[in-house]
């Protein structure tokens, strides 16, 4: 039951955080009317998993190992480019509202609500089919022998429900801190996020063999940091860190991580000299792969 | 008083670039779906179990041992029904004749879960292996599949 708890702990961790940042963010704001479309992205991506799953699960055709890697491995590049849109998009907003006129604000806001819902829907529906496949097994499981067999899918149950209560909380404890602050630690925090997430999508394509490269290890620490271990669980359910990464993840996560905390930074000292000047357009950052 | 020039908006570009990313991604989760898509072989029907179809074998892993129902299937679509009956989370994996090559891969079987791994394999040589505590080279053994006309 553990083994399996540590599971739907991992899967559902980083959506958690991800969502959370972005509700609390919007409450803090005080742009609470975007929220639905944060739920109806959280409520679309967790529909089409389980329906996607049970499809597969008990329908009359599977998926190959190549299809699911190759949908892993896609959406999760594509999510790094809606958070990173997030974490500016968020810096911006924050600029704004120091300095400019409200109604301009929520005009803003409101233009951005559908790539909202969609930063939202990605970060669940990433790892989404994948959680929901482990979750339909346990459920197979549990529905064969009746006493002895629904061990699995409760342990799983409890870590995706330990995952949204820690998110809960990050958002409660996100509420106390002041607003400045609090776009300065989540940004960075957003983007070491964002950076694993690439380097995940870089290993699912490189295990379907649409990147080469994936026995050329740069590093192997599972001996130190065994990926069964609780705090194997949280390194890799945060930040997406595996003890055995390949060369090609890490200059991924490199390539992503040096540059953007470096752009968010310097604009965020820009902010600070000159509240009134316009900051680069990061639409360009978000379109990175 | 706060004097501030129309400057550009910050949501200005993102309905679009959002809705052509939407419907990209959309064209992203339809393609390999429905590209990659399989009969499923399961043995869960009372029909068809794992004796009767050389396609459908199973995997039984613990914290020790990997056993296979076969070591050998006819090509074409095989589904590996991978069956954790020890305490740590295992993982299945099908590579190629050099031990490095993965072929395809099933991860997070958890204890008491049993999860499949279907994928079309062609004639060759390949070598299984159960990754119990997802870390290392695994419990592996050789495999071998036959030609039989299908790919």
């Amino acid at each position: 039951m553990l083994a399996n708890f540590l599971i739907g702990l991992r899967e559902g961790l980083e959506a958690a955080l991800i969502v959370s940042i972005l509700i609390a963010y919007l409450v803090k704001s005080d742009r609470r009317h975007l929220l639905p479309q944060i739920w109806l992205g959280v409520g679309i991506a967790v529909a089409i998993s389980l329906a996607f799953g049970a499809a597969l699960t008990f329908g009359p055709r599977g998926l190959t190992f190549e299809a699911q890697e190759l949908i892993g491995g896609l959406l999760s590049i594509i999510a790094v480019g809606f958070v990173t849109w997030m974490i500016f998009w968020m810096a911006r907003a924050a600029r704004s509202l120091s300095g400019e006129l409200r109604s301009r604000i929520d005009k803003a806001a409101d233009a951005s609500r559908w790539s909202l819902a969609i930063v939202a829907m990605l970060a669940v529906g990433r790892e989404g089919l994948e959680t929901a496949l482990f979750l339909w097994a346990a459920t197979q499981t549990a529905a064969r022998n009746t006493a002895t067999t629904t061990g699995p899918l409760l342990g799983a149950a409890l870590g995706l429900l330990v995952a949204v209560v820690l998110g809960y909380l990050i958002y409660r404890g996100a509420l106390k801190i002041n607003l400045s602050r609090f776009f300065t630690w989540t940004g960075a925090f957003l983007i070491v996020i964002a950076a694993g997430v690439l380097a995940y999508g870089v290993h699912d394509l490189q295990e379907a063999r649409f990147l080469p490269g994936l026995n050329n290890l740069a590093f192997d620490v599972s001996a130190a940091i065994p990926p069964t271990s609780w705090y194997g669980t949280l390194l890799k359910g945060v930040f997406n860190f595996s003890p055995a990464t390949t060369v090609l993840e890490a200059a991924a996560w490199l390539l992503y991580f040096v540059p953007t905390l470096s752009i968010f930074l310097y604009q965020k000292r820009q902010r600070t000299q000159a509240p009134s000047r316009p900051a680069p357009e990061p639409v360009g950052a978000s379109g990175r792969k | 008083m706060i004097m501030s020039r129309p400057s550009r908006q910050a949501g200005e570009f993102a309905v679009p670039v959002g809705t052509l990313i939407l419907a990209s991604t959309c064209a992203v989760i339809a393609m390999p779906l429905l590209a990659g898509c399989t009969d499923n072989t399961t043995t869960d029907s009372p029909a068809a179990t794992a004796s009767t179809d050389p396609r459908a074998l199973t995997v039984q892993a613990t914290d020790s041992e990997c056993k296979l129902s076969a070591t050998s299937a006819p090509s074409g679509t095989l589904t590996f029904a991978v069956t954790n009956g020890g305490q740590k989370v295992t993982e299945f994996y099908l590579y190629g004749e050099d031990g490095k090559r993965i072929i395809g891969e099933v991860e997070n079987v958890g204890p008491g879960i049993t999860r499949e791994l279907v994928l079309k394999v062609e004639p060759g040589s390949y070598i299984t292996a159960c990754k119990p505590g997802m870390a290392g080279d695994g419990l592996r053994a050789p495999f071998s599949v036959s030609d039989s006309g299908e790919e």
